[in-house]
Order: structure tokens, then sequence, then C-alpha cells
């Protein structure tokens, strides 16, 4: 049988509610920074909910030059082209006509597409009586925007990035709500091992920090509503956590082949070695208490890299600070992991970025990569009273540094689509080695 | 990669405005019948586009039975769920999950993938909200104060694009690798591909794929108008007088197993997934290339995946929208492949619309159904081949395949190319 491909991450870009790049998000989130605050997008003060993780004062077009193509940018797909270009400048390489077959595309993209102003403009033609009149959009006054059409399409975002960064081979848009951005990158990983690509762009973007999106994510129940305390609201692991606080943002990696990069003197992040994947099949909101569901993506996850669970010492939880989601998690690492478990840093980022919905797991596996090469396990913010029924090795008070020979990342998402990704030290590629914490690995 | 399974489909499910089964669809295509009608859903007599190929005739209950899920899905969701399970009953796969204990069938479940290639769209449920939004009369803060007295609490739920993956999930209990692929026209064809790669890489014994859309909306009706994609008249792929396509709805379905899986369990074998291609030709949203490269490149893809030469193929189903310049650079691809003699090509968006998300899923599955028939059925409302496209190997009546393997094309906004071989195992 031919080896299996090995992939490598070889650039990184971000646009999140800590920061406009991947450098300044990471410096934020190793501090424990948090991005909370009042909505400051539209009046939300008379919402269940006020407050969020915005990208605050964000300047598209210094970073994208090509102004028609950001006429045709919904405020998502602005994240990812400038998340996506700082991924590809990091990486020092980019698709031209002679390579540009040979690049692929795979993000998570967010499932809203009308705008709020849209919305609004078709009420007032059509619906001013509370129901929908379809003659109204024939009125000579409605202002029909084909632009903003486009825009609403589901794979508008693939359009731009691919027409943009002269990505002509494999392309795809997958939503799988909260695991979104995991499954994008987990599909990358697999069409490279294909053969079908030699390098991938791939991520996720997403912003629902709209009146639409925030009226959904309230009407379900599912956002913390400490109005006054926006900056601990987003507090995963905490017995006294009560939902979600709604980020926005983009993530995109360059992954490219092992050896090519090498090959090319690339400096290489992490190896992205595996990727697990499940169905919960329980509740269409929530996994199994018992963890059923995220446990089988995890050992799938765990099996495809062909590693032990004692070869991982980080895991970027998917940690949304929801009651139901944070126990359920837990359950299922210390059903992976075992005895292990107290040997495994665990910390949740949303506790400093928020959720980024569609997006997070992308740039939750950007943090893996740089956690690797930094070798430190981020903090656990605003954790003051551990839940019991978390009783996992948090990250705790202060970012810690630690060799990390392997990051798990965990994406949990509405629908019960769950997703795990497996990172590996770029030297453990070379030559593993066993815990160096005078934790003996499990003969 | 050598040792990786053949990979068997062993049950199809379909349901659109031509019929709720392939044996009704398939009549009607043989019949030169199109669903193509009036507009039903909405008093479209005043406006420029008045016709679809609506689903109509059926209420909701006798599609999908469980009432409570009625009130958390959309038009869309209804139609994928009806098609998977038409697959996965044809397939025989719960009946199979019965005979084992316990444990095998949880085993059962979690290599049982989903894949699903879902509808876009959604306007609609945005609605939901027109009554908050007069009460506001634009001020956010009366719509903040009125919001939940006056929205469904489920409402973000109904619109998810993943639910109908979610919901064969929790119906049927499969618990394996999935995806719910949000690429416009080419997501169904896709799910299959990455369910039939899917289980090649062995990350599942099983997987039904599915794609489903319901597009007919006003506001996509107004907006493809105005970009002039739709016609009034009828739609006439690769005819001299084409003027455009015209929207359709429903879903279909397949269910993939691996070859010893298949083997094991004696599956009614219907065909084989033998390979796909999927390129973009990065011309942003809604532009394709006049000569086809995207779609050239997928082919070759496709047959290199297959492992078949261009001459083996029985037969092509067009993406054959009917708009001109997909139409025309379609038929420059399928040409600079197959040189000038391909084998006899065909397409269904005449007879069911353009169902978006739906089609190539629709299109594998009839594909599936003229091999087993041995027949190309023809294109009723094809007049007069586009000179400029001859020679083309369409016609008006039925032809006769080359072979017993179907290449299907797809294609769609994101300058999106999707090509799929199959070949079908003759009906005993």
């Amino acid at each position: 049988m031919i080896p299996r491909r090995r992939i490598a991450i070889t650039g990184i870009g971000m646009v999140t509610p800590v920061g406009h790049d991947a450098p300044t998000t990471w410096a934020n989130l190793r501090a424990g920074r948090g991005g909370f605050g009042h909505i400051q997008q539209f009046d939300a003060r008379t919402f269940p909910v006020r407050i969020g993780a915005e990208v605050k004062s964000f300047k598209p077009e210094a970073v994208i030059c090509d102004r028609n193509l950001l006429k045709f940018a919904s405020r998502s797909h602005a994240f990812a082209l400038a998340a996506a270009e700082e991924a590809l400048t990091d990486a020092g390489i980019r698709p031209d006509p002679s390579t540009g077959h040979r690049w692929g595309f795979s993000a998570g993209a967010g499932m809203m597409g009308v705008a709020f102003s849209e919305l609004e403009s078709v009420h007032a033609f059509c619906g001013q009586n509370g129901d929908f009149e379809p003659d109204g959009l024939l009125n000579s006054g409605f202002p029909a925007d084909p632009v903003a059409f486009c825009r609403s399409q589901t794979n508008a975002g693939l359009g731009l990035l691919t027409r943009h960064f002269g990505i002509r081979g494999y392309a795809t848009a997958v939503h799988t709500a909260c695991a979104s951005g995991g499954q994008a990158l987990g599909t990358a990983l697999k069409v490279m091992r294909r053969g079908l690509t030699d390098f991938m762009l791939a991520g996720g973007y997403d912003s629902m920090l709209n009146p639409m999106g925030l009226s959904g994510f309230c009407l379900l129940g599912a956002l913390s509503v400490d109005n006054d305390t926006p900056e601990r609201a987003s507090r995963p692991f905490d017995k006294t956590r009560n939902g979600f606080v709604l980020g926005e943002g983009a993530g995109f990696l360059v992954l490219e082949e092992w050896e090519a990069a090498r090959a090319r003197g690339a400096r290489i992040y992490a190896e992205l070695a595996g990727d697990g994947n499940s169905l919960s099949s329980y509740r269409i909101t929530d996994s199994h208490p018992s963890g059923d569901g995220p446990i089988q993506a995890m050992q799938q996850a765990l099996s495809d890299a062909a590693m032990e669970p004692e070869n991982v010492d980080y895991v970027n939880a998917h940690g949304t600070s929801t009651p139901m989601n944070d126990r359920s998690e837990c359950a299922a690492l210390r059903a992976v992991f075992g005895p292990q478990i107290e040997c495994l840093a665990v910390s949740s980022t949303k506790s400093c970025m928020g959720h980024l919905i569609a997006a997070a797991g992308a740039v939750e596996a950007g943090v893996c990569a740089l956690a690797i090469r930094d070798g430190i396990a981020p903090v656990n913010a605003n954790l003051l009273q551990t839940d019991p029924e978390c009783d996992v090795n948090i990250v705790l008070g202060q970012s810690r540094p630690l060799r990390i020979r392997a990051a798990i990342s965990n994406s949990l998402g509405f629908g019960g689509s769950n997703s795990c990704l497996v990172f590996r030290h770029p030297d453990e590629v070379a030559a593993p080695r066993r815990c160096d914490r005078g934790q003996p690995a499990t003969p | 990669m050598n040792s990786a399974p053949r990979i068997m489909i062993t049950g199809l499910g379909a349901m659109c405005g031509a019929g709720r089964s392939i044996d009704a669809i398939w009549d009607a295509i043989r019949a030169g019948r199109s669903a193509v009608a009036p507009i039903g859903q909405w008093d479209a007599s005043r406006w420029p586009i008045r016709h679809a190929a609506e689903v109509t005739g059926v209420d909701d209950q006798a599609i999908v039975e469980d009432r409570r899920l009625h009130k958390f899905i959309s038009r869309t969701d209804l139609f994928g769920l009806y098609a998977a399970q038409g697959a996965i009953q044809q397939a025989g796969l719960l009946a199979q999950r019965d005979k084992l204990d316990t444990q095998a069938a949880a085993r059962f479940n979690d290599r049982s993938g989903i894949f699903v290639g879902c509808g876009g769209g959604a306007y609609r449920s945005n609605y939901d909200f027109f009554p908050v939004l007069s009460a506001a009369r634009g001020d956010l803060q009366i719509f903040g104060r009125e919001l939940e007295s006056s929205v469904n609490p489920m409402w973000l739920l109904t619109c998810l694009p993943n639910n109908v993956l979610c919901y064969i999930g929790i119906r049927h209990g499969f618990k394996g690798t999935n995806a719910c692929i949000a690429n416009q026209c080419v997501g169904g064809a896709m799910a299959v591909a990455e369910a039939a790669a899917a289980l090649r890489c062995g990350e599942a014994d099983r997987a039904v794929a599915v794609g489903h859309d319901a597009p007919i909306e006003p506001e996509t009706v107004l907006h493809y108008h105005q970009f002039g994609l739709l016609t009034n008249d009828a739609l006439r792929p690769f005819d001299r007088e084409r003027s455009g396509t015209i929207f359709g709805e429903g879903a279909a379905a397949v269910v993939l197993e691996t070859a010893p899986e298949a083997q094991v369990r004696g599956a009614p074998i219907l065909g084989e997934f033998l390979g796909s291609g999927c390129v973009t030709e990065a011309t942003g949203i809604l532009d394709v290339r006049p000569d086809g490269d995207g779609l050239s490149r997928a082919i070759e893809l496709a047959l290199e995946d297959a492992g078949v030469r261009p001459g083996e193929l029985g037969l092509i189903v067009a993406h054959g929208n009917g708009a001109r310049a997909s139409d025309a650079s379609e038929a420059v691809a399928i040409r600079r492949v197959f040189g000038e003699v391909p084998p006899p090509v065909t397409a269904f968006k005449w007879a069911l619309g353009h169902t978006i998300a739906a089609s190539g899923v629709l299109d594998l599955v009839l594909a599936l159904t003229a091999l087993r028939h041995r027949v190309v059925p023809g294109i009723a409302t094809l007049n007069t081949l586009d000179p400029s496209l001859a020679p083309f190997p369409v016609s008006s009546t039925p032809q006769k395949p080359r072979s017993d393997v179907a290449m299907i094309l797809c294609r769609g906004f994101g300058g999106m190319n999707v090509a799929l071989v199959v070949r079908a195992v003759p009906a005993a």
C-alpha cells in the first residue's frame, strides 16, 4: 500500500474578536484577554442578550485592495478574505496560473446570507401587515440588489475567495453549524490524502452578530444573559456558566504536502495528523450527557493519526460555556482518555473569543498550531469555580508553558455533527518522544 | 490505492415535480411530459416568470409522517428526508440492523455515514420576523422587546442548513462520518462523491448521500430573472432557441456500501460508483468560462478516478440547464474530451426543472435508471440543435447507450464543476 501523504500546516491567518490577525489574537489568548462587550454594531439595548464578542473597527480594505471584490463581500466574507490573505502571506506561497489547479479550497461557511438591512427592505415592500406579499417585490420602487443576492448564495464566499486567489482545484463549502470549521479542515486533510490537491486554503468564516442571528440564539436560550458583566459571561467549565457569548470572525490555514513543504524550506507549525467525524443523533442542540458522539469523533481522530491517548498533551475544547455542552464534552474526554486525563491540559479559548460558530473550529485549529509552536497551553479564562462535572485538568489562572507533542481540537455542532482534529509537533514527526513531565506512558 | 474497496449502490430514492417515486419520474420523462406548470406557491400571474416544476398535491404528512417534526424543519428538509427514507428502505439497511445484537447494531450505526448537499435560500424563513418588524417600525428597541412574544423560539433550528443530516441521524440512528455540503448546485453531487471517498478510505462501511432543495421562492425567482437566467418558454437544453432555465424542487438519495459489506449481507446491487472529479474555474459567483475549462478538467479527473476510458462511456447526463452560456461551454467541454463522437448525451432538467442542490443526485438516480432500461431518453423540448454546438449527440428521441457506464455532469455558482461516473447492474 502506498504510504499515506503527511500534511503540514505552513500558514495561519485569523480575524477574531481579540485581534485582526493571528499574532495579535494569539498574544491576547495567551494573556487571557477577552474581546467581550456590549454590542456596538446595532442597537441591542432591549434584546434579551446585549453582549457579544465583536470584531472591532475592522477595515478589510487595509488588507484587500480589490474594491470591486469587497462590494460583493458580506461582513463574514471580508473576514475570510483578510484571514486567507494573512495565511497565504504567512506560508510564503500562493496559487499562480501554473499551480492554481493543484490548490484546493475548503471552508465552513456561515448560515446567514441575508443582511438585516436587506430583510428590512423586503419587509418595507412586502410585509407591512405582517404577512409576506410577494407582489411587493415587483413594485418599481423596490431596491432589488443583484449584488446582495449574490452575497446571499450559500457558496458566495467560495466563489469570491477562489477567484481572488486563483484557486482552480477541488473546492467545497460545508455547514454543520458549530462543527463547520473543524469539518472543513477534516475535509481538506482527506482531499489532500486522496491526492486531489497539493495545497489547500482551508478554514471558516461567520458573522451572526446582527439582529437576526442574535435573535435566533436568544430565542433558543443558548446565550449567556450576563448583560452587566460581559467580560465574565463566557466561562467554560465554571459551575455558574449559563450560556455562550456570540462571536464572529474567520480563520484560515495553508496546508501542504509535508515533504514538499520541507523541500521549499517552509516553516512548519505542525502536522494536521488526524480527523474524526461523527454524528450524535441524539437531540438537535445537545449531545448525550454520556458524551456519546463526541467520544467516537475523538477516538476516530486519534486512530486516524495513529496516536494513543497518552501522546496528547493539550485539548482545545469546544467548551462553549453552555451547561449541557461542557458537561457532555468532559464526560467524553474522560471516556476517551481514561486515567490519562490528569496528564492532559484542557482549555476553551472561547473564554476569550466567544463562539465564532462556523469559524470556531478553524480559528481554534490555528490556536492549536500556535500552542504547539510556542509550547504554551492557553489559559481557560474566567474560571473561578470548576464544575465538579467538569473535573478535567483545566488550564487555570494563566497560560501554562508546556511542550505539546500533540494537541486535539473539538468542534461540536447544533444538528449533532462532531469534529475532532489532531495536530502533531513537527519534531514528533521525525522522532516521537514520550510524555516529558514524569508521567510515564502506559506500556 | 489498490486496496480501496469497490463502492456499490444499493438504494435509490427521489421525489420532484415529476413524481414521488423514481418510477413515476421515469415514466414522465419517457412520455415526454414536463412537470413545468404555472407557479402555485403564490399568485405569480403578474410576475415576469410564471412557471416552475413544483411538487404539488401532497400534504407534508404524506412525505414525512412524524407530525412533530414539521414544526422544526422547512420545505426542502421534508423532501430530503423523504428521498433518504426511500433509499434506506430500498437498501434494506434497517432490516439488516434489526438482525444484529446490541453491540453489533451500535457498531453498524457508528459505521453508517450521512452526506448531504443542502438547499440554499431560506429567504422564506426570514419572513417569520415580519410581524415584529411591523411592530418595530424601524426601531430596534421595540424589536428587541417584542422579539420573544412574536417569533417561534425554535426559529433558528427551522432554518439550519444541516437539518436533513441531523434528522436522518435521529430518525434512523446512524452516527458515522458525515458532511453537509453548502455548495449551491453541486452540493448533492459532491455529497455522493464524498460519501464514496469516505467508504473507499475505510471511514465507514455504508453511507446515505442526499441532495435536496426548494428554490422556488419569490426572491430567488426575481433575482435569477434579473440576471437573465430564467425563461417563460420551455427549458430547451442545447437548442438554438434556448432562453434560460426553470426552477424545480425536490430531492434524491443513494445508499452506497463497500462491496464486501454489500456482498456479505446479500444486498440488492443496483449499480457501482466508479469515480468523481470536482474543480472550480475560479470565475467568482456567477460567471462560467466560455471554453469549458473547469468542466473538461472535472470530466478528465472523474474518468481517471474511475479507471474508465472516454470511449467506454455509455451515456452522458449533461447539466443542460438551458442557459445560453452554460450549455454552450458544456458542449465545448464535452467535445474537447470526447472528440467528434461523444457517447449519447441527454439531460433531465427540461422535465424536472433545475432543482439546484438536488439536481446532481436526481440526475444520477435517473442515469442509473436509464442504463438499467438500456435507453437514453430523448429531450422532448429540443427542437433544433444550436448549430454553433454541432455536432453534438443530443436528440429529442431515445438513443441507445453504448455501455453500462454513465457520466453525470453538474455545474453551479462559484465556478463549480463536478463529474460522476457510475455503472449500472442491469435489472433482472
